[in-house]
């Protein structure tokens, strides 16, 4: 009997430490954590029913599509496509971006710099109808039903949300989603390891050269959109300050057509017209094709924009940072050589992140 | 025998000049208006005072470790504290990368007579010698807000005494 009494004090005592101590996002040393909103803290029960919900079909309104249909582990959480094909066969406007690293982006989405909680970012492919990407505009209830029928379900959400009557309402859907992808942090590839582990053989000796081109404002000077850790520009980070979104017109066209404007759309100034947010550029070589609407199927492709200064250099609003610069053929292989450096095999296969439901 | 002599010679410094040399440890030049030019080794900055501060660029944490730039100055015997005024508070250094980039510091700025501000001239990061678009030799101003002063790829420090021409002023 006393030692039943003990096992039960051990056990509670477990309990409590495990309560207590912060969510392991297992980064590599030195790595910030990401930033959680106060009112979703991380667990690892919402971390797991977030996982299968993003890969529910039952979450669309014909059961065709998930968030994974858009956002495949083996693309980086990228679709491969141009434009994204959301479930009633509408086509998006924009491509879909990676979700690696995305709990650290100021904002998200290509343009909206109002738009930077995950929570609430769900709703917009859940609900949205311009365009309809999983349809489930008025069908919430009946989403909800089908998923509170499975008893998978039933164990799931009261282990996400424990002490909740009725854990199944829409906002819960979004806090797990949002807790999924919050652990979807990519710190790993082998440019990591020679740059922040000291692995000198991580890389080629062309990736090498491509990263002094890459951080050479004198040469191809990628570093200045696509600058810090995460290949992105700024990023938030638990303890960190609160910065602004950048955006930036790549002057892919002379003119911005409707609904593709990027930043303009969102403030209205004309000044804006065909900015958007510099993604990361880690996985970039499993994320084709690439820009806002995938106009450029190639790296190849994309360091002859870039080159060039913008195809489209006469555009008024474009960056300042672009210019032309030339790089020798050998040079152009070795920059693409450590873009393919950020390639993070592991993160592409990881079981945290595959399918639970098959 | 002669020609053949001559031949010979002539192959052989033509080998030895192929052979190949194992590569000259990279070095950062001090130069300009400095009264002991130098040109430092890893080697050399390991026997100089050694520092070391910790970035949290974007939150990530490195540590580098190197020699702090008015230590440098020093060493080249460029003018410090209570010798730094006058015409050297007019004194300027260029920072310059391998690709061409140049970064300037007052000489006060690097000056702890004058500033609290820190810039390190680190040859390390996390205990390793920095490597590719880092190094060999980098700045590092951990105060500041922006990067773009934390110089990387360095290889040349250039001080540089400005003499501005003052309308009416005798030089």
């Amino acid at each position: 009997m006393k030692r039943v009494r003990q096992g039960a004090f051990i056990l509670a005592l477990t309990l409590i430490r495990l309560a207590a101590e912060p969510f392991d996002f297992r980064l590599s040393p030195g790595f910030p954590r990401p930033p959680v909103p106060e009112n979703n803290p991380m667990s690892a029960a919402k971390v797991a029913l977030g996982r299968y919900l993003f890969y529910d079909t039952r979450l669309s309104v014909n059961g065709k599509q998930s968030c994974a249909s858009c956002h495949r582990q083996e693309f980086a959480f990228t679709d491969g496509r141009a434009r994204a094909l959301g479930t009633t066969g509408e086509l998006h406007p924009r491509s879909s971006m990676s979700l690696v690293n995305v709990a650290y982006a100021p904002a998200l989405t290509w343009a909206d710099p109002k738009l930077d909680s995950l929570e609430q970012q769900a709703l917009v492919p859940m609900l949205g109808t311009e365009p309809v990407e999983l349809g489930l505009r008025g069908q919430e209830s009946r989403a909800l039903q089908d998923l509170q029928r499975l008893p998978l379900y039933q164990r799931l959400f009261a282990a996400a949300f424990p002490g909740e009557d009725d854990p199944f309402r829409l906002e819960n859907v979004t806090k797990a989603l949002a807790a999924f992808q919050r652990t979807i942090i990519s710190t790993r590839s082998p440019y990591d390891r020679y740059r922040y582990g000291g692995d000198e053989s991580a890389i080629s000796g062309a990736a090498k050269r491509g990263e002094v081109l890459f951080f050479s404002g004198e040469k191809a000077g990628c570093f200045q959109c696509h600058g810090g850790w995460n290949f992105s520009g700024p990023v938030r980070y638990e303890g960190g300050p609160s910065v602004e979104p950048e955006y930036h017109n790549t002057g892919l066209y002379e003119k911005y057509a409707a609904p593709n404007t990027g930043l303009e759309r969102h403030t209205g100034n004309p000044q804006d017209a065909g900015k958007f947010r510099a993604p990361t550029l880690r996985n970039i070589a499993v994320t084709a094709p690439y820009m806002h609407d995938g106009a450029i199927a190639s790296l190849e492709e994309a360091v002859e924009h870039y080159s060039q200064g913008g195809r489209a250099a006469a555009n008024p609003n474009r960056s300042t940072i672009l210019r032309p610069f030339r790089l020798t053929a050998a040079e152009k292989a070795d920059l693409i050589e450590f873009l393919r450096s950020l390639t993070d095999e592991k993160l592409l296969k990881d079981p945290r992140w595959s399918d639970p439901w098959r | 025998m002669k020609i053949i002599s001559l031949a010979g010679f002539l192959l052989l410094s033509l080998a030895s000049a192929l052979r190949p040399q194992a590569p000259a440890a990279a070095a950062l030049e001090v130069a300009g208006a400095v009264a002991t030019p130098l040109r430092l080794t890893a080697a050399d900055l390991a026997a100089l005072p050694r520092a070391g501060v910790e970035t949290r660029s974007d939150g990530l944490a490195v540590r580098f470790e190197g020699v702090w730039m008015h230590e440098v100055l020093k060493k080249a015997g460029v003018p410090a504290g209570t010798e730094l005024r006058g015409k050297a508070l007019a004194s300027f250094v260029i920072a310059e990368a391998q690709d061409g980039y140049q970064v300037v510091f007052s000489l006060a700025e690097l000056d702890p007579m004058f500033t609290d501000s820190q810039v390190l001239l680190a040859d390390t990061a996390n205990g390793k010698p920095l490597s590719g678009a880092q190094g060999p030799f980098r700045l590092v101003a951990p105060k500041e807000k922006r990067g773009a002063r934390s110089i990387r790829m360095l290889t040349r420090l250039e001080v540089v005494q400005l003499r501005k021409e003052v309308a009416g002023a005798r030089r």
